[in-house]
């Protein structure tokens, strides 16, 4: 996974292994007020999920893309159009 | 034979097959929820099958193993070993009993007890089974009551949801390389999904260990309990399932059952065998388009053209007709072949000793006649190696074999031919003990034993009246029979070959054709006919003066290599008149009692050809064994030697 920043924002893309899970939490830890934007993450582990969720903060997406297409993630997280 | 009993052995036997075919998918996984469904579909269809008979215990068998199956299914207890052998053992018992119904239309008087036994058996090895699991239980529980309730499921359509899960992963389990995410995306027809946090809330991030996991996943799906268990079949002990509607508690009715859809149809092999026939009768009908063309081509050679074109086309779709109807004719090996490991191990339990049959490649295609007639060749192969290969358990002990003899039958497809390859572990065949007992009985003289290599010693086993067993056994009885089987594989077109080490094992390997079988054909005159005769009915052709045929009694012979063999006019035999030629052509067979001498008109070519059985008014003469068609269209008659001299 590549993990990229932009002005309030944290850019996700790629696949998350569990690996990216350590590097995801020191990014959300570093960059506390941002955003994150989800619509070039292909695929995502458990882990990496499960911190975005402790993390409680606006995901971003395109609708029917990014790593939630393929799993009716009703209610896991509330994601708003770019 | 009443047409719902013979039906009903048909059918049963297939539900035999296939719920023996579920149980050794089942000795290698088992787990394996598909093959759990399908034991579980031929015995309740099997149950049903018996109930039209007066096969009262068999039903209640059948009732007890489908009970249990039912349970196996529902996950409220394991499918262990104890369990399957007992499930093999009342199938084992129910082919018998279709055997009994056809040999005697009753099954045996002492089935009340068989049926008490085996229940008895399957009932001593009931355990429930570990884990977690609410499905087919009465009261709800909390967690589903939750989920029901869960403001995250709002929006899902509940009246199509049929199984709730909530998976509780192992904290540890991202260390071994699972996925939760992973798992649960292979839940068939997701409704939706919820991530919630294990001990009620998400930590702060600055608390989170990236490497555990701290996540419970909650879902609704529309496919039943039984698929969403198989997608976490991996952890069993960390998944509760629920079935919602009471789906999973109701009894299973044949329509969910049934939900496989038939895709097959049984059709009566002589209907297949009319087809063949009709397909090459239009094969003949498009070959005299041939000789019209060439006398339009005289006046109008382009509409002859463009007539040669369409007749290409016909001859084309034509051939393909035949292809595909040769196809049809290829059947899977197994239901043949399924019935030999339980009579592999009755027999084997019948003389005390103790077996471990393996069967590989059962599905390999053949054509239908070959399908038939290899069952009763190989289960004399197979109760050979068991009576006579397999040591007694002690012998095997002093040797450091195991206990359980092995037998291992493999089938393999080898371009045009199927190969079948039977293999024990047993004492093996020592080829000096098979020199000495073909001479004691007379078989070969004893110069010529000792001349032979090991091989060809080997296959001594193979001539008429040959036995190195002193005593008769019930099982494969005094001759070895080994000619029998020698001469059933031939007359298939296939021959049988022989490998064995002495202390190791032996090896017989069968070879036969996968499609039609060819029959290789000498073409004669008879009389102002041409017929047809097989080649292996042939000694030798030869011509001699007609002279040298005397005048014997009321028949006639003449001598051929210092031997005086009769002479019988063919043509005289099918009521074609007599042959009367300087030169007399003689074709020696030895299809009747002895060498006999046929006269015949000529001698045509050798050719290979596929014979159909007679059909029609053919059938009604009996010096037909059948037709073939010749490259021209025209049929070929095929004389029928062993009858015509009978």
């Amino acid at each position: 996974m590549n993990i990229a920043l932009a002005p309030d924002m944290i850019l996700l893309s790629g696949i998350a292994s569990v690996e990216d899970a350590e590097p995801l939490l020191a990014a959300l830890i570093d960059q506390p007020g941002c955003a994150i934007d989800v619509t070039g993450l292909d695929r995502a582990h458990l882990a990496i999920v499960q911190l975005l969720c402790a993390a409680g903060r606006p995901l971003v997406s395109k609708p029917g893309e990014g790593f939630l297409r393929d799993l009716p993630a009703i209610g896991l997280i509330q994601i708003s159009p770019r | 034979m009443d047409e719902l009993l013979s039906q009903f052995l048909i059918e049963g036997r297939d539900l035999v097959a296939e719920a023996q075919e579920a149980l050794v998918a089942l000795s290698r996984d088992p787990a394996s929820l598909a093959a759990i469904d399908s034991l579980f579909r031929a015995t309740h269809t099997l149950k049903g099958s018996v109930a039209l008979f007066d096969m009262a215990p068999a039903e209640r068998l059948l009732h007890a193993a489908e009970a249990r199956l039912a349970d196996v299914r529902k996950g409220k207890v394991p499918l262990d070993p104890a369990t399957r052998d007992g499930l093999v053992a009342i199938i084992d018992q129910t082919d018998r009993w279709i055997d009994a119904m056809e040999t005697r239309g009753a099954i045996d008087s002492d089935a009340e007890a068989a049926t008490h036994r085996l229940v008895a058996l399957l009932d001593s090895t009931v355990t429930p089974k570990g884990g977690i699991t609410d499905a087919g239980e009465n009261a709800e529980p909390d967690w589903l009551t939750t989920l029901r309730g869960r403001s995250d499921f709002a929006d899902v359509d509940m009246a199509s949801a049929r199984t709730a899960f909530r998976y509780t992963p192992d904290p540890d389990c991202f260390f071994r390389g699972e996925d939760p995410l992973a798992i649960v995306s292979g839940v068939p027809a997701l409704l939706a999904l919820a991530i919630l946090p294990a001990d009620g809330a998400w930590p702060a991030l600055a608390d989170c260990e990236p490497f555990r996991c701290i996540s419970i996943l909650e879902g609704v799906a529309a496919a039943d309990a039984d698929q969403v268990r198989a997608a976490f079949r991996l952890v069993p002990d960390q998944i509760r399932i629920a079935a919602l509607a009471g789906e999973a508690t109701a009894v299973p009715t044949d329509q969910g059952i049934r939900a496989e859809p038939t895709t097959s149809l049984r059709i009566d092999a002589a209907r297949l065998d009319k087809l063949a026939d009709q397909s090459g009768e239009l094969g003949v009908a498009i070959r005299a388009l041939g000789p019209l063309i060439e006398k339009l081509r005289a006046s109008d050679p382009l509409l002859a053209a463009a007539f040669t074109a369409v007749e290409d086309e016909i001859g084309r779709t034509a051939g393909a007709i035949q292809r595909s109807i040769a196809g049809v004719r290829l059947v899977s090996l197994e239901p043949v072949l399924r019935r030999l490991p339980r009579l592999a191990r009755e027999a084997a339990a019948s003389i005390g000793k103790t077996i471990r049959f393996s069967l590989d490649g059962d599905t390999v295609q053949v054509d239908k006649q070959i399908a038939d007639q290899l069952f009763e060749p190989l289960l004399h192969l197979v109760r050979n190696a068991i009576d006579h290969g397999i040591e007694p358990a002690d012998v095997r002990a002093a040797q450091a074999k195991p206990n359980e003899g092995r037998i291992a039958l493999s089938v393999v497809q080898d371009g045009d031919s199927v190969v079948l390859t039977l293999t024990d572990d047993g004492r093996g065949i020592d080829p000096h003990a098979i020199r000495t007992a073909a001479v004691s009985k007379g078989l070969i003289d004893a110069d010529r034993a000792e001349s032979l290599g090991d091989a060809d010693a080997l296959r001594l086993i193979f001539l008429p009246g040959f036995s190195t067993v002193a005593t008769a056994t019930n099982l494969s009885g005094r001759g070895v029979g080994m000619d029998a089987v020698r001469t059933s594989v031939e007359r298939l077109a296939g021959a049988v070959a022989i490998d064995s080490v002495v202390g190791e094992g032996t090896t017989i390997t069968l070879r036969l054709p996968a499609s039609a079988i060819v029959t290789p054909l000498l073409i004669v005159e008879v009389g102002d006919q041409t017929m047809g005769l097989r080649l292996d009915h042939i000694l030798e052709t030869t011509r001699i003066e007609a002279s040298a045929i005397q005048r014997i009694g009321p028949g006639h012979a003449c001598v051929l290599r210092d031997q005086t063999v009769p002479v019988l006019d063919l043509a005289v035999l099918l009521g074609l008149g007599e042959t009367q030629d300087a030169k007399a052509r003689l074709v020696i067979t030895d299809a009747g009692a002895g060498r006999t001498a046929l006269r015949v008109a000529g001698f045509g070519e050798r050719f290979d050809a596929v014979i159909r059985e007679a059909g029609g008014l053919l059938n009604a003469v009996p010096s037909i064994a059948g037709t073939t068609m010749l490259a021209d269209g025209s049929v070929l008659l095929v004389l029928d030697l062993p009858e015509i001299l009978a």
